[in-house]
C-alpha cells in the first residue's frame, strides 16, 4: 500500500492506493472522482508540464520564457528540456508563439509565454 | 612587473592610506600595496563607525594624543574629504556609585588627555538627550560622533591617488629585503624597489613587522560581533549608548549610523584566525541581550544584518593591552616605519597617524614639498544629485547613475561590495533581494566582464557560474 | 504638483487588477506607477503554470498572467508609469515619485498601494557562520535565471520550504544544476503540496523537516553547510545532529514580508504580525484615502487571491473619492485560539465584511468560528486546515464595540 496527499484541491486528501491479486489499482481516502482519476493517473502515467527559457537572437532580452501546451509523460522531461536547450528564436518572439512544435512527438508544443522585442541599433 | 618608487606604504586602509596621503604633500613616488580588492575590507570598514573623545586611554598614551587630535579635526576633514560625519555626542550610561567614580575618573583622564566638552549628567538630562536609554546618570561627551568608515577610509584613499600616490590592489606582500638600501617587496607577481617602507598592515602588522626583521612582538585579534538594525530604529538614538568603560574595552554599545541604521557591538572575543569574519549564533542573542540592558528597542525582527571586525591588540608577555607603537628601529632597519596595534582610536586616529609617520620620514629624507596639492575630494553622489533619478536600490534610493559613477571609481575596484561601500545599494532592508542583479548587469556592461567574471568581494567570490543559455545548445 | 484621481502604486498583479476594476466601476482618473521598467510585478519572473485558475479558469504561467492584465490596462487606456518610484508619502496624499525625469509630485485622490512583498533575508534569519558569496533568497536567483539568463551556482541547498524554494528546485535541476536537499524549520512544508510532488518528489530531491543551517562555511564563496535537526516546538537545534553538506549555493526560501517602506513614511500603523498595513474591512489604512492590498497587505499564497483581494480595495477607493465609503466605528479584529494572523485588523460595524486569516499549526476536521462576545457573525468548516493556505471567511456586520475574535476550533 502506499500513500498520497491529492494535490487536485486544497482538501489534500491522505489516498491510500494498492493494488489487487489482479493487479487493479484499489483507491481509498479520496472525497472526490476527481481525486480518484488524479491518482490513476499519476500512478499509471503520471503527466508533468515544465517551463523553461529559450535564447533569443538579436533580442532586447537575452532569452524567452517557454512553457509546454499541454502536460507531457514524466520520463520525457529531460528529454525534452535538451530540446529546449538546443532550440533558439530570433526576435521579435510574441507570447503564443510556437517555438517548437510536436516537440519529440509528444504532442506538445514549446511555446513562449512572453514577448521580446528585436534590439534597436 | 618591477616598479620603483620612494616609499612603499604596505596596507590600505585608513591608517595606510592617510600615511599616503600626508605624504603625498611632498614629490615623494609613493605605492599602496593591499592585499585585499578593496581598502574597507578588513577593520576600516568593519567597527563601530564612533569618532571617539580620547578619554578612554591612558594619559600620556599615544592612542590618547593621536585620539584627541583626530576629533578636533574631523570636523574640517569631513568637510574637506566629502565623508558624512556627525558630531552628535555620546553618552556612557551608569547606574552605581562603582559606576560614578568610574566615570567621573574618566572625565578626570580625558581632560588631562586634552578631550573637551566632558561631563557629568544627571538622569533628567540623559533622557533629554537619548529618551529610551536605561540608566540613572551618565557620562556625557559632547565632541563624541559617528562617521561613515567607508567613505571616510576611500576618500581618504582616493585623494591620496588623486595626488598621485599609486594604489596597488589584491597585492599581497609575501615577502621584503634590503639590499644596499633599498628595500624589495615582492607582493603578487610584482616587485616594487623603494628606498622606505611603510607597515601599516593592520590584522597583518605583525607578519610584516617579521618581514622586516623587527620581531618579539604579540599581536592578539580582538574580533567584535554586531547586529544591524533596519532604518525605523535610527530616529530613536540620537547618538551612541555605552556602558561604563574600561580603558582596553569600550563594552557593548548602541550607536546610530550616519545614514539612520543602528549597530549592536561589539563583544570582544580573542581570535588566532585573523580572516575569519563568521558571526556565531550564540553571539548574536548575547549582543541582544547586553545592549537590551542600554536600551529597549533591540527586537530580533528588526535585525536586518550581523557583522564582525577585528581589532590588532599589541599585548606584552602577560597578555596586557598596550599602546599604539609607531617605531622607526634604527638598530635593524632605519628606513622602515613598523606601526604594531593599531586597534581602536585607529579610525579617529588615523589623519594623526598619518601626519606622524610622514614626519618621522620627512625628518630622515628631505622630499620636497609639492607645488600643487589638492587636499579636496567631492561629496559622494547621492540621490539628489542624480538627473536621472531611475532607482536601482528603493531601500536605500540609489539611482542608476550613482551606481555608474561608483563602477568607474578612481581605485578601479567594481566588486559587489565595492559598490555597496561607496552607493548604500544592498545595504537596505531587502539585503540585495531586488538589486543584486540590477548592480551585476551594470557592472557586466560597464566594465565589459562576463557574468562569471564578477566578484563579491575577494578573488574566489564569483556571484554567478555564468550564463544559463550560451546559444549554440549549450 | 499633478493632481490624480486614484493612484495606484504598484502594476502587479494586485495593481493592475485594481485598475481594470476601477476602469469597471467607471473611475477615469486612474495613475499606475510601477518601479520596474515594465509591468506585471513578480509574475515577469515566475515562468511556471498554476496562475489564473481563479481569475481565468485555465492555469498560465506568470508572464502570460501579466500579460493579460497589460493588454486590458492598454486596452481601456489606463495610464501605467513604469521607471516610477515612490520614494515618500507626506500629508494629503501627495507622492514623490522618483523617474528617468528627475521628481515629481503627484496629489492623489485616493491611494490603493500593492507593491508587493520582499524576501526574508540571510541577514533577518541571522544563520551564523561565514559571509561568502552565493547565499541567495529564492526570489534574486529566480530573477537570475528567468530575467537575466544568468546561473546562480552548480551545486545548490535550499533552506526553507516555501513555494519559490521549491520551484527554483526543479528549475536548478532542470538546468543541469544539481540540488541536494530542502530543508525547513518547521515540522511543516511551507509550500503548497502540488509542488512538493511535483518540484521535489518527481527530481528525488529530499525535503527535511524539522532541519536548519546552523553554519554557512567558505571564506569567499560558499562551500558547505553545517545542518542539524532542531527540537519541533523550540526550533533549537539538537546537538549532535550536524551533518555537512557540501554546496556552492545556497537558496533561501525562508518566508515573505510585506513591503512597507513607503507606507511606513507615509505614517500608516504597520501591523506587527503580518508586516502589513492595519486595515478595516473597506482594505483602508489608518490613514484615510490610503487604502492596501495583495502581497503588501498581507501574503498571499496565489497571485489570483492577490489580484480580487485588490479588486475589492479598488471598489472601496472608489467609493472613498465620491465621499461615500461608510468608515467610521473602530471593533478590533482579533487572532485568536489557532489563527497566526487576521485581515481586516479592525471593521466598522456597518456591515459583512470578510475575513482572511492563516492557522498556526495543520488540523484536520476544523471550524473557523468569527465570534463577537457571545454572538457567532460566521462560521465555515474545513476538512483540514494548514498554514500554508490562506483561509478566508464571511462575516456578518458586528455591532457595539466588543472586540471581535477569530478562532480555529
Amino acid at each position: 500500500m502506499k500513500r498520497y496527499t491529492c494535490i487536485v484541491c486544497p482538501k489534500s486528501c491522505e489516498i491510500e492506493v494498492s493494488w489487487s491479486s489482479a493487479g487493479d489499482l484499489e483507491v481509498n481516502g479520496n472525497g472526490c472522482q476527481r481525486g480518484r482519476e488524479w491518482i490513476t493517473n499519476e500512478i499509471r502515467d503520471p503527466k508533468r508540464t515544465i517551463a523553461s527559457s529559450v535564447i533569443v537572437e538579436g533580442g532586447e532580452r537575452e532569452i524567452v520564457s517557454v512553457r509546454l501546451s499541454s502536460p507531457i509523460p514524466r520520463a520525457m522531461i529531460f528529454p525534452v528540456m535538451d530540446e529546449i536547450r538546443k532550440a533558439s528564436v530570433s526576435a521579435p518572439v510574441t507570447a503564443g508563439d510556437v517555438i517548437i512544435e510536436n516537440v519529440l512527438s509528444t504532442g506538445a508544443d514549446v511555446i513562449a509565454t512572453s514577448s521580446v522585442l528585436a534590439k534597436e541599433d | 612587473m618591477r616598479y620603483r618608487f620612494d616609499i612603499v606604504v604596505i596596507g590600505g586602509g585608513v591608517v595606510g592610506s592617510s600615511i599616503a596621503r600626508e605624504l603625498s604633500r611632498t614629490n615623494a613616488a609613493i605605492a599602496v600595496l593591499e592585499k585585499n580588492s578593496d581598502v574597507v575590507d578588513e577593520t576600516s570598514g568593519r567597527n563601530s563607525a564612533v569618532v571617539h573623545g580620547g578619554f578612554a586611554y591612558d594619559r600620556g598614551s599615544l592612542k590618547a594624543k593621536l585620539c584627541v587630535e583626530g576629533n578636533r579635526m574631523m570636523g574640517d576633514l569631513s568637510e574637506d574629504l566629502g565623508f558624512p560625519f556627525i558630531r552628535c555626542g555620546k553618552v556612557l550610561v551608569g547606574n552605581t556609585d562603582e559606576d560614578m567614580r568610574t566615570l567621573e575618573n574618566t572625565i578626570r583622564q580625558g581632560y588631562d588627555n586634552g578631550a573637551s566638552g566632558l561631563s557629568m549628567i544627571d538622569g533628567k538630562r540623559l533622557h533629554e538627550l537619548v529618551p529610551a536609554v536605561i540608566g540613572s546618570f551618565a557620562m556625557f561627551s559632547e565632541n563624541s560622533g559617528i562617521l561613515d568608515p567607508f567613505l571616510y577610509t576611500i576618500h581618504i584613499a582616493e585623494n591620496a591617488h588623486e595626488n598621485g600616490v599609486s594604489y596597488f590592489l589584491s597585492h599581497k606582500v609575501v615577502s621584503i629585503e634590503r639590499r644596499n638600501g633599498i628595500h624589495i617587496v615582492t607582493a603578487g607577481d610584482d616587485v616594487f624597489e623603494a628606498e622606505w617602507v611603510v607597515n601599516a598592515a593592520g590584522l597583518g602588522a605583525k607578519t610584516i613587522s617579521d618581514m622586516l626583521g623587527i620581531t618579539g612582538y604579540k599581536v592578539i585579534g580582538s574580533k567584535g560581533n554586531y547586529l544591524v538594525l533596519d532604518k525605523t530604529l535610527g530616529p530613536l538614538l540620537p547618538m551612541p549608548v555605552y556602558p561604563v568603560p574600561s580603558n582596553t574595552y569600550m563594552g557593548i554599545h548602541v550607536t546610530p549610523t550616519v545614514d539612520g541604521n543602528v549597530t549592536v557591538g561589539p563583544d570582544a572575543v580573542n581570535t588566532d584566525d585573523f580572516s575569519y569574519y563568521g558571526v556565531p549564533g550564540d553571539r548574536m542573542e548575547y549582543l541582544r541581550e547586553s545592549a537590551s540592558t542600554l536600551w529597549p528597542h533591540i527586537s530580533r525582527k528588526d535585525v536586518i544584518r550581523t557583522f564582525s571586525g577585528i581589532l590588532p591588540k599589541w599585548v606584552d608577555d602577560k597578555g596586557r593591552i598596550q599602546d599604539f607603537r609607531i617605531e622607526i628601529r634604527d638598530d635593524i632597519d632605519d628606513r622602515a616605519v613598523n606601526l604594531i596595534g593599531i586597534e581602536s582610536p585607529g579610525l579617529t586616529a588615523a589623519v594623526p597617524i598619518g601626519r606622524m609617520v610622514s614626519e618621522m620620514i620627512l625628518e630622515r629624507t628631505a622630499f620636497h614639498s609639492k607645488d600643487v596639492w589638492n587636499g579636496h575630494h567631492d561629496k559622494p553622489m547621492r540621490f539628489d544629485d542624480a538627473a536621472d533619478k531611475t532607482l536601482v536600490c528603493s531601500c536605500e534610493n540609489v539611482t542608476e547613475e550613482e551606481i555608474v559613477r561608483a563602477i568607474h571609481n578612481p581605485l578601479g575596484v567594481h566588486t559587489l561590495s565595492g559598490i555597496k561601500y561607496r552607493t548604500r545599494a544592498m545595504m537596505g532592508r531587502c539585503q540585495a533581494g531586488f538589486c543584486h542583479m540590477k548592480i551585476e548587469k551594470l557592472i557586466e556592461r560597464e566594465c565589459g566582464l562576463r557574468a562569471e567574471d564578477i566578484r563579491y568581494m575577494g578573488p574566489d567570490s564569483w556571484i554567478l557560474s555564468g550564463k544559463m543559455r550560451n546559444g549554440n545548445g549549450k | 504638483m499633478e493632481n490624480r484621481g486614484i493612484v495606484i502604486i504598484g502594476a502587479g498583479p494586485a495593481g493592475l487588477a485594481a485598475a481594470i476594476r476601477l476602469d469597471e466601476l467607471g473611475v477615469r482618473d486612474i495613475l499606475i506607477l510601477e518601479r520596474e521598467n515594465s509591468g506585471g510585478g513578480i509574475l515577469r519572473q515566475c515562468i511556471h503554470d498554476g496562475f489564473g485558475l481563479e481569475r481565468y479558469g485555465e492555469s498560465i504561467s506568470g508572464p502570460e498572467y501579466a500579460s493579460r492584465l497589460l493588454e486590458e490596462i492598454g486596452k481601456r487606456g489606463i495610464e501605467c508609469r513604469t521607471g516610477s518610484s515612490v520614494i515618500d508619502i507626506g500629508r494629503d496624499r501627495v507622492l514623490t515619485v522618483a523617474s528617468a525625469r528627475g521628481t515629481e509630485i503627484i496629489k492623489a485622490g485616493a491611494i490603493i498601494a500593492a507593491a508587493g512583498c520582499r524576501e526574508r533575508s540571510r541577514g533577518a534569519i541571522m544563520i551564523p557562520g561565514e559571509r561568502p558569496a552565493g547565499v541567495y533568497t529564492a526570489g534574486t536567483a529566480q530573477a537570475y535565471m528567468n530575467l537575466y539568463n544568468r546561473m546562480p551556482g552548480r551545486k545548490a541547498v535550499i533552506l526553507g520550504s516555501g513555494d519559490i524554494g521549491l520551484i527554483m528546485a526543479r528549475r536548478l535541476t532542470l538546468e543541469g544544476a544539481e540540488v541536494s536537499a530542502v530543508f525547513e524549520l518547521q515540522d511543516h512544508p511551507n509550500g503548497l503540496e502540488r509542488n512538493i510532488v511535483q518540484c521535489l518528489d518527481d527530481y528525488s530531491i529530499p525535503l527535511y523537516l524539522n532541519h536548519t543551517v546552523t553554519e554557512i562555511h567558505g571564506k569567499e564563496r560558499i562551500e558547505g553547510v553545517t545542518v542539524s535537526e532542531v527540537d519541533s516546538i523550540t526550533h533549537k537545534p539538537k546537538a549532535g545532529t550536524e551533518k555537512y553538506y557540501p554546496c556552492d549555493t545556497l537558496i533561501l526560501s525562508v518566508g515573505l514580508i510585506p513591503d512597507n517602506t513607503i507606507l511606513e513614511r507615509a505614517g500608516v500603523i504597520i501591523d506587527p504580525v503580518t508586516g502589513g498595513a492595519s486595515v478595516d474591512e473597506h482594505y483602508m489604512t489608518s490613514v484615510p484615502g490610503i487604502f492596501s492590498a495583495g502581497n503588501m497587505l498581507h501574503v498571499h499564497d496565489l497571485a489570483d487571491y492577490a489580484s480580487a483581494e485588490a479588486e475589492a480595495a479598488a471598489e472601496n477607493a472608489a467609493l472613498y473619492i465620491e465621499g461615500k465609503l461608510d468608515t467610521g466605528g473602530n471593533i478590533r479584529v482579533a487572532a485568536a485560539n489557532g489563527v497566526s494572523h487576521v485581515v481586516p485588523m479592525r471593521v466598522s460595524g456597518n456591515g459583512p465584511f470578510t475575513v482572511s486569516l492563516r492557522a498556526c499549526r495543520r488540523e484536520r476536521n476544523r471550524k473557523v468560528e468569527i465570534r463577537q462576545g457571545e454572538k457567532v457573525l460566521g462560521w465555515h468548516f474545513f476538512p483540514l486546515v494548514i498554514p500554508s493556505q490562506m483561509i478566508t471567511v464571511h462575516s456578518d456586520a458586528a455591532s457595539g464595540s466588543e472586540d471581535i475574535e477569530v478562532s480555529i476550533i
